[in-house]
């Protein structure tokens, strides 16, 4: 079964991910708030997918995916950043930064697992 | 999948919202005070308003997602230094917040129109496009949203539905692209992967069903055409022409109306945070937290109550072992087991404190608002951020003290040209602190006014009957003040719309009663008012004494008694026509209450020196309770009383025995005002033969 994290400064999108999740069959989800949280927890586990929102406290999810990058475990596994912005220069961010792909807040329930899906069986 | 219940993370949304309405409101006050808003404020206001727009579109608040991506944007580009912050922007942003907190309100109660929405919001969006815009430059896409949000009729009923409306003009600055993926990949592997990995039925869903969360982001200026009928495009296409002079105007007026602020906005008032402190407090808060409902706390410490009385009931029924050493084992094991339970109510009951910081956030808003609608200049400060409370009394608490600082503003606090010509600072103070000692919270509420007026309290509260001549007479100038807090006493001349009705005193005066708490007030004409409200750490738990009063058993809180002793007969007086007493303590009259009476239980005795007189105290007032004897002390869970007995008087709540039986816990101030009623019905009875 594959883990999942996934880091969001919104109890309410953690909430709603976390359903989506587990309707798809994922059900081994831990969740974190922000990227210091969620540093410290992809340390103390392992897990397979990693969807982290951009605009948190504390430390942005850009930031959390280079810092992830530089371990190890993290270097190559499937990083998604949840973000409200479409743009290109959002994009360009995000593959900078080292994430593997987007998703779009709001999300379809359908699209997400779909990306999920996809990324989890590479 | 069926998607999501919408409802149900609207209100947990809602919740959310409130503490990142507050967040970003403290950060603004303070911009607003001292002209400044660091970069890392900045980001702060961003994350806390972009968090508001993310999670608003993402349980389908479109129209508030699309106001709020406007003051979004604001912020994006003041955070980015597009755009140099001014004073006056924290005033417009703060106005922003607020039409936000209202179209939230109202559309989650499904009330928001798209005519209530442009009404609310098209005069604010004027000045925070334009701040956006630099000044002067108005761009033409800028103008072209204008008009369509002034022009009402272009959105009528049917275009409302097709939620057509609700997408427009969202994402259109951040459209580059024109791409229809709700997500993607960095990687062309994967994409490619993706795109075999949609079927045709997948395909179809994509483009026709994403009517669900991804309207708004789905919907290019290019399908907004073609979803209007032929008409509806004329007018699209023409409007912008004849209305962008019209704009320009309205946009230049209401820029110099926000360019130029009124002097007593400028410096109206200001608040000092501790910030470092909060800073603190905050960042330790956001990532070892999880949110409880109240309602599983006050469970578990319910059956924490329910495992002392089982260990009770066992220690009880141990002691009847006949075998002394089996007994004496049973026994220190049991004694063991109540440690145990006892550090399990002290750990939940911890869990249950907050920081008064979570009721001083509300204040800086509301005295902003309200010393500005009445011209006066304050400085609020608040002190004891980190002094916890339980979470049960904050709902109790937040009104009185709303109250008192509202009055406070509006009566105590005189306005700038009155307090210069009083020789006094300026700018008038209210502090408010918390701290806690011997066992209680004290939080004091102070102001630098005016005073309040003693005699004039006490002859209004004389003229409405609360008080007699006597009593008048007899009163010194804080408890003829306390009078305030009595029902329907105002000193205001004039009824405002902010205090001036003189119930708000009343209801804080009950609130703090109600929670077991009391209140004391200090003041000095022309020098300012002290209120002081004394409160119980908590609801749960409290030390209680056994009294025994005829063949029945009841508890009174300890907190309450002042002293207890046994009269002689030389200290009792008898006052009216001989069935009330008074009790002579050193120089003072205490009313004696005999509870038999009150609560109609068979008196072992009818002198009073043949049993046991407790004095107890609520605020000012101490009455002396007359009972049998007192039996053990010890610690009570308490249990409301279901609301079919909450009419008895002079009883609280009750709790539940070791022996399994229920025990009374008495309300003394219940016991008081019963007291009160019975002299006045012999005085008036007095009066009348």
């Amino acid at each position: 079964m594959a883990k999942l994290l996934i880091v969001d400064d919104s109890t309410m999108l953690r909430d709603m991910l976390n359903y989506a999740l587990n309707e798809g069959g994922y059900t081994d989800v831990t969740e974190a708030v922000d990227g210091v949280d969620g540093l410290e927890k992809a340390k103390s586990a392992t897990f397979d997918l990693i969807i982290t929102d951009v605009n948190m406290p504390n430390m942005d999810g850009l930031t959390l995916i280079g810092e992830l990058r530089k371990i190890p475990t993290y270097a190559s596994r499937p990083i998604l950043v949840l973000t409200t912005e479409r743009s290109d220069e959002m994009k360009a961010k995000g593959k900078a930064a080292g994430a593997t792909g987007w998703i779009v807040k709001p999300f379809v329930p359908e699209q997400l697992l779909k990306a999920v899906n996809i990324v989890l069986s590479r | 999948m069926s998607g999501f219940d919408i409802s149900k993370y609207r209100e947990m949304f809602v919740e959310e919202a409130e503490e990142l309405f507050e967040s970003a409101d403290n950060v603004l006050l303070e911009a607003e005070n001292n002209g400044t808003l660091t970069d890392e404020e900045m980001g702060q206001l961003f994350r806390d308003v972009h968090t508001l727009k993310g999670s608003g579109a993402s349980v389908e608040l479109a129209l508030f997602a699309e106001f709020t991506h406007d003051v979004e944007n604001m912020m994006d580009k003041l955070r980015n230094h597009q755009i140099e912050f001014i004073p006056e922007m924290a005033g417009t942003l703060i106005d922003g917040l607020d039409v936000m907190k209202e179209l939230l309100d109202l559309e989650v109660s499904e009330k928001l129109t798209r005519e209530v929405f442009t009404e609310m919001t098209s005069e604010l969006l004027v000045i925070i496009r334009a701040y956006i815009n630099g000044e002067n430059v108005v761009t033409a896409e800028v103008e072209e949203k204008h008009v369509e949000s002034k022009d009402i009729g272009f959105y009528d009923e049917d275009l409302d539905n097709s939620g057509f409306n609700i997408t427009y003009g969202f994402f259109n600055d951040d459209e580059i692209g024109k791409d229809n993926d709700s997500y993607g990949f960095f990687d062309d592997a994967l994409n490619k992967k993706s795109e075999s990995a949609v079927t045709p039925v997948f395909a179809h869903e994509d483009s026709d069903d994403f009517g669900f969360f991804d309207d708004m982001p789905e919907i290019t200026a290019e399908t907004e055409i073609k979803a209007n009928t032929e008409d509806q495009e004329e007018k699209l296409l023409n409007t912008p022409m004849d209305k962008t002079a019209e704009v320009k105007e309205v946009a230049k007026t209401a820029l110099s109306k926000a360019a130029s602020p009124t002097p007593e906005v400028k410096k109206t008032m200001q608040s000092r945070v501790s910030k470092d402190e909060k800073e603190t407090n905050k960042k330790s808060s956001a990532s070892n937290n999880i949110r409880v409902n109240l309602d599983k706390i006050d469970l578990l410490m319910n059956n924490v109550g329910d495992l002392v009385i089982t260990n009770a009931m066992l220690t009880q029924f141990s002691t009847s072992i006949e075998d002394t050493k089996t007994r004496n084992s049973v026994l220190e094991r049991l004694e063991l087991l109540e440690r145990h339970i006892r550090d399990m109510q002290d750990s939940i009951m911890s869990i249950r404190m907050v920081p008064m910081e979570s009721i001083y956030s509300k204040f800086p808003k509301v005295v902003r608002d309200i010393s500005k609608k009445l011209g006066k200049k304050v400085e609020f400060k608040h002190y004891g951020d980190n002094v916890e409370i339980d979470k049960a009394m904050i709902e109790g608490l937040t009104d009185p003290l709303m109250h008192i600082i509202r009055n406070s503003l509006d009566h105590g606090l005189e306005t700038p040209d009155v307090r210069v010509a009083n020789d006094k600072s300026e700018i008038g103070s209210i502090i408010i602190s918390a701290e806690q000692a011997n066992g209680q919270m004290i939080i004091t509420i102070e102001d630098d006014g005016k005073g309040i007026d003693c005699d004039k309290v006490a002859l209004k509260a004389l003229d409405q009957g609360q008080i007699d001549e006597n009593q008048y007479n007899s009163m010194n100038d804080n408890e003829k003040a306390m009078l305030v807090f009595g029902a329907g006493v105002s000193t205001a001349e004039e009824v405002t719309s902010i205090s001036g009705r003189g119930v708000g005193m009343d209801v804080v005066k009950t609130n703090i009663h109600k929670l077991g708490g009391a209140l004391k007030l200090d003041t000095n004409i022309g020098e300012g008012t002290i209120i002081t409200i004394m409160l119980p750490l908590t609801l749960a738990i409290l030390d209680g004494l056994d009294i025994a009063v005829g063949d029945q058993k009841y508890i009174l809180p300890l907190s309450a008694i002042v002293e207890s002793l046994q009269p002689t007969s030389d200290m009792i007086k008898k006052i009216g026509d001989g069935s009330q007493d008074l009790l002579m303590l050193r120089e003072e009259f205490i009313p004696v209450v005999r509870l038999h009476q009150l609560f109609g239980v068979e008196p072992t005795f009818v002198n009073l020196e043949d049993g046991m007189l407790i004095v107890v105290k609520s605020g000012n007032t101490k009455v002396a309770i007359s009972i049998d004897e007192f039996l053990n002390q010890h610690q009570v869970v308490v249990k409301p009383l279901d609301k079919n007995f909450r009419s008895v008087q002079g009883i609280g709540a009750a709790t539940v025995r070791g022996d399994g039986s229920i025990g009374l816990i008495l309300d003394i101030l219940g016991i008081i005002n019963a007291q009160i009623k019975i002299e006045k019905n012999m005085s008036y009875t007095q009066r009348v033969s």
